[in-house]
């Protein structure tokens, strides 16, 4: 038989992603994801048609208030639609964003009873988080034909601006389940952070109306947000219309940034983790 | 076969840091971080201090060791849980361990899905869960109850199939902590055999951590005695748990030293022997247990009675006497000084701590009396011979028979 050795030292300054290793660990992975994705609706009278409610109502909110309300402007495409296509994005982001934020917390009892690595955690939320993304996609194909709506040509980007979406809400859901460990105020800190994030990134808006408005620097720190590139150039690849400000370039930046600091960081705390929970 | 080694431990330390340096708070690191120094408060605490061993393909490890003397740190170190802070472990082989059953299981889910879940955590791939399925389920004997969720499962039920899986686990190396303590005795002794099946039978390496001796000294071949993080022996079985009660005991027993009667007789000391003789502080349960007794007498003696008297140490009640006016006849001529010893066969006690009163009679009188003269425990043991080992603090054990009578109708 082919034995494999195992070497278990202090790993003090070598720092490897060993993103390897999380291949073999796929079953687990998958696992963990249909758990989750099983349990998230147990024992409700709903079940599953939650999962179409809440975007529908968020929907018609933001309709209400951005669209009739505040009449914001979005030119000749149907408000709704270009709420949605908003929403779709941001809804995932949020979602693996809290969800991840606490999935090592709530996983302690397993994290001190056995090895793997860690990062399946907050990765396998991702994956529960993508049912949401596929049925807000649904939503926009729905109201495309409702609106006998032809989306444009730019619609090849799209799966670009997907993974854009999933690397971003990978890396800030990374992040936060690792700093949460370290420092549980992090708990506090997610469900803030997501609420501010839904007026900070253009999903009821235009974000032309803040480069419009707003000086430079202040559009700079606008984009900062890496959600607001994202948002912006996942719409744009479904409805047309004029091309993302450059200042989406600042966003995906930011995204690269903090998903490779993010891996780093949650490897170095990953060494302390059944130590400190 | 040339057996190759399993397992190499060198130099192993663990440390933690005790202490508010890091209380996991944004208040407590940034004011940490404007103190010039924080080594100040700073308390180490070595739960594993320098540990080395080796053990070879096949053997069967028990690791024993009071509370806080770093066992489950071991393990947990072993099982890639925690890092160590220094040394290097090489481990040659797949592991799995099982720190506790049943990890992952979520309440929601049907048996089926646990058992996939379950097995995967331990470290099965998808493809190894499915083929064992059916002798996973067979095992736990859940049966028709496989695809309710296993929230309405009974207890024993849950930890049932929580054991089936991971007795279905086929790692080269398998560290287990007490997960014997749960479920009842039938139950443990069903993962007992299967554990021993593993390690004896199928050639693989097993650590095995456990406060129950019992099931260490029938389970393994070796065994490591931790205290305060350091090796404290790493030798036999019978090595290690007679070092371990020794240390355990000798608190107690410098008590009771003081004797009163009338001094014809002097007992000098009484030791505790096992079945090959050799001196020991434990025995088990139906195993042979002999008191050797150590006298001098002062002036002349005429009939002389000794008797022991072996007391539960937990309820400091009385459990049974030997003594020789009774078993056979008072000694009538004793040499000046020399041994006598007393034999208990089939050791009637089931697993505990008990003490004993000596007492020594010289012509009826009392010549010599200690209270509370020595410890020694006893571990379970197969004390009818069935393999199936009595629950502890159930009394003492009898031997008996059962057998059907046949009626006429």
């Amino acid at each position: 038989m082919n034995k494999n050795k195992l070497i278990i030292e202090p790993s003090k300054k070598k720092l490897s992603l060993n993103l390897k290793e999380l291949l073999k660990y796929k079953d687990l992975f998958l696992l963990l994801s249909y758990r989750d994705y099983k349990v998230r609706y147990a024992q409700t009278f709903m079940g599953f048609s939650w999962a179409f409610i809440q975007p529908f109502i968020t929907l018609l909110i933001f309709t209400l208030v951005f669209g009739k309300a505040a009449k914001v402007d979005t030119g000749s495409v149907p408000y709704p639609l270009f709420a949605i296509c908003g929403m779709s994005a941001w809804s995932f982001f949020s979602y693996v964003l809290t969800n991840s934020g606490s999935s090592i917390i709530g996983a302690q009892q397993m994290l001190k009873k056995i090895y793997f690595p860690r990062l399946i955690i907050p990765f396998s939320k991702a994956i529960v988080g993508f049912v949401d993304f596929g049925i807000t996609l649904v939503f926009i194909i729905l109201l495309c034909l409702y609106y006998g709506f032809i989306p444009s040509s730019n619609l090849i980007f799209l799966p670009v601006f997907i993974i854009m979406t999933i690397i971003s809400s990978l890396a800030a859901g990374i992040w936060m389940s690792a700093l949460t460990v370290r420092f549980r105020d992090f708990q506090h800190v997610i469900p803030f952070m997501v609420q501010i994030g839904l007026y900070l990134t253009p999903i009821g808006y235009p974000s032309e109306l803040i480069v419009k408005n707003m000086s430079d620097w202040m559009s700079a720190i606008y984009f900062l947000n890496p959600m607001a590139g994202v948002v912006e150039g996942f719409r744009w690849s479904i409805l047309g219309g004029a091309p993302p400000n450059d200042m989406m370039y600042i966003s995906f930046m930011v995204i690269i940034i903090i998903f490779i600091s993010g891996l780093f960081y949650f490897k170095k705390v990953e060494k302390v983790m059944a130590d400190i929970i | 076969m040339k057996k190759e080694t399993s397992i190499k431990v060198k130099n192993v330390s663990k440390k933690y840091v005790l202490g508010s340096k890091k209380d996991g708070s944004l208040r407590g690191t940034f004011s940490n971080l404007f103190k010039k120094s924080n080594k100040i408060d700073k308390q180490e605490f070595m739960a594993l201090d320098d540990v080395s061993f080796e053990i070879k393909e096949g053997t069967a490890l028990g690791i024993i060791g009071a509370n806080g003397a770093g066992k489950s740190t071991l393990l947990k170190v072993l099982s890639r849980i925690t890092e160590p802070s220094n040394g290097r472990i090489e481990i040659t082989g797949r592991v799995a361990s099982l720190l506790e059953v049943g990890t992952g299981f979520h309440p929601e889910l049907t048996g089926r899905e646990n058992i996939f879940l379950n097995g995967t955590i331990l470290g099965m791939s998808r493809k190894e869960v499915k083929s064992k399925f059916d002798e996973i389920v067979e095992f736990s004997g859940v049966g028709k109850f496989i695809d309710s969720p296993v929230k309405h499962y009974s207890s024993g039920m849950y930890v049932r199939l929580a054991f089936a899986v991971a007795a279905h686990l086929e790692p080269e190396i398998l560290i287990i902590d007490e997960v014997l303590a749960v479920g009842d005795a039938e139950f443990q002794r069903k993962c007992l055999g299967k554990m021993k099946d593993v390690s004896q039978n199928k050639g693989r390496t097993v650590i095995f951590v456990s406060h129950d001796m019992g099931a260490i000294k029938q389970l393994c071949s070796e065994a490591i005695l931790l205290e305060n993080g350091k090796i404290a022996k790493h030798g036999t079985v019978q090595e290690c748990i007679g070092h371990y009660t020794t240390t355990f005991n000798s608190i107690s027993e410098s008590k009771g030293k003081t004797h009163i009667g009338n001094g014809s007789i002097l007992i000098n000391s009484v030791k505790l022997l096992d079945e090959e003789n050799n001196e020991t502080t434990f025995s088990t349960a139906g195993g042979t247990l002999k008191f050797l007794v150590d006298y001098a007498c002062i002036t002349k003696v005429e009939s002389v009675i000794f008797k022991i008297e072996i007391f539960n140490a937990l309820t400091n009640s009385i459990v049974f006497v030997c003594n020789n006016f009774h078993s056979s006849k008072p000694f009538s001529s004793l040499k000046k000084s020399g041994k006598v010893m007393c034999e208990i066969p089939n050791l009637p006690l089931n697993s505990g701590q008990f003490y004993i009163n000596i007492q020594c009679l010289n012509n009826f009188e009392i010549a010599y009396e200690t209270n509370n003269y020595m410890n020694f425990e006893v571990f379970k043991g197969d004390f009818f011979g069935t393999g199936n080992l009595p629950n502890p603090s159930k009394g003492l054990l009898v031997n008996h028979n059962w057998q059907e009578i046949e009626s006429d109708e």
